[in-house]
């Protein structure tokens, strides 16, 4: 009997939540009384989770864009000094990566399949 | 604060590991003492350091999320998968429990009677409370989905209501096995019966407290409005943990009280 109560009581609650309205524009501490993550995130996940809503990407969290590699479209790589180290890998699956350093300046070429890289500045957010 | 160009968490130096390593040492070696001279001294000094060390860790842990906001995507995508193979490696466990169950009952040996229960075993009926008790469980499942939906809905009043109504439901189902142990007509030491019974049903015990306990901790956090709409996953780990008690809860019912009796 104890445990038929319960249930139904469960069931009752489950019930109810659903047939309450979902204040949609009034979330967060002014309505239900969660806060929403625009108003209480701090710190560097507060950071990147204003970048991203301008679609910035200031601490690569995604897969680099893709370039063709040409001279005329070549791979743009973002530092935060005056050079950064490239690993190419020329063809699909190969193992052997391609290390080397990127300067600031003229775009350098892979010196295996001779793909163009271009050092940008990238600026973290402080 | 961003001296870092990655998203990522690079924790500060931390005692805690220390200390827990220190506390599993004790526990271990104070196991043995108190089997062979009687004394609890070295594994209670173990278990109060152990308690301290999940205490102090789990508190840092908040800290450096909720308050100081490391707890980035790729970062809190991490702990998902941390949670999930901890989850797994718990589900690896138990079916250890189970094969040792079956094991023993599929080929019933001639000292048993060739039968399974085992002769002079009477075993507990599994539509009385143990069918109450997957009832609690099942239950309290729904509770928790519940807890969840009203986090994400922004409803402070409901998450609080439903999660306080998970944990009362996991005390319940503690309860409720605690008084079946106590009027139990057989022991641990009826035979592998008695084994097998109780270390799987008793592991699983352990967990449900285990649950109850993260899950109170949850509803601590939730009154004091760690939890945003968006991110909670100590609440998501609590669930998918208590999720997981329910399903191995199932399992026992089915394999242990249900075709083994």
């Amino acid at each position: 009997m104890a445990a038929r109560l319960l249930l139904r009581s469960a069931f009752r609650a489950a019930s109810t939540c659903r047939a309450a309205p979902v204040p949609a524009l009034t979330r967060g501490m002014a309505a239900g009384g969660i806060p929403t993550d625009e108003e209480q995130a701090t710190g560097l996940e507060k950071a990147i989770m204003k970048a991203m809503k301008e679609g910035a990407d200031p601490y690569s969290m995604m897969k680099p864009k893709e370039y063709a590699g040409s001279k005329a479209d070549p791979h743009l790589v973002p530092s935060i000094t005056n050079k950064r180290i490239v690993g190419c890998v020329c063809e699909e699956d190969n193992t052997a990566v391609v290390w080397f350093w990127l300067h600031q300046g003229d775009a350098q070429r892979c010196p295996s399949c001779g793909s163009h890289y271009k050092l940008v500045a990238h600026q973290l957010p402080h | 604060m961003a001296h870092q160009a990655h998203a990522y968490h690079m924790v500060d130096p931390s005692p805690w590991p220390l200390t827990g390593a220190v506390a599993a040492l004790l526990m271990t070696s104070g196991l043995a003492i108190w089997f062979h001279f009687h004394s609890t001294t070295l594994m209670g000094l173990g278990m109060a350091l152990l308690l301290l060390t999940m205490y102090q860790w789990w508190r840092d842990i908040i800290r450096e999320g909720t308050f100081q906001g490391h707890h980035t995507p790729p970062v809190q995508k991490g702990l998902r998968y941390g949670m999930i193979l901890f989850i797994t490696s718990e589900v690896f466990f138990f079916l250890g429990f189970f094969w040792a169950f079956y094991h023993s009952s599929l080929a019933p040996t001639p000292e048993l009677g060739g039968c399974w229960p085992p002769t002079g075993i009477t075993p507990l009926d599994p539509f009385e409370v143990p069918l109450l008790n997957t009832a609690v469980l099942l239950a309290s499942g729904v509770t928790v989905t519940w807890a969840h939906h009203s986090i994400m809905e922004g409803e402070r009043k409901q998450a609080i209501q439903s999660l306080a109504l998970t944990i009362l439901l996991g005390f319940y189902f503690t309860f409720l096995q605690a008084l079946e142990y106590y009027e139990a007509p057989f022991t641990i030491a009826d035979g592998v019966y008695g084994s097998t019974f109780f270390v799987a049903t008793g592991f699983h015990g352990l967990h449900v407290i285990i649950g109850s306990m993260f899950l109170a901790i949850c509803l601590l956090r939730q009154i004091q409005y760690h939890f945003t709409s968006e991110h909670h996953f100590g609440f998501e780990a609590a669930a998918w943990y208590w999720h997981f008690v329910d399903v191995v809860w199932l399992f026992l019912y089915i394999s242990i009280y249900w075709w083994g009796s």
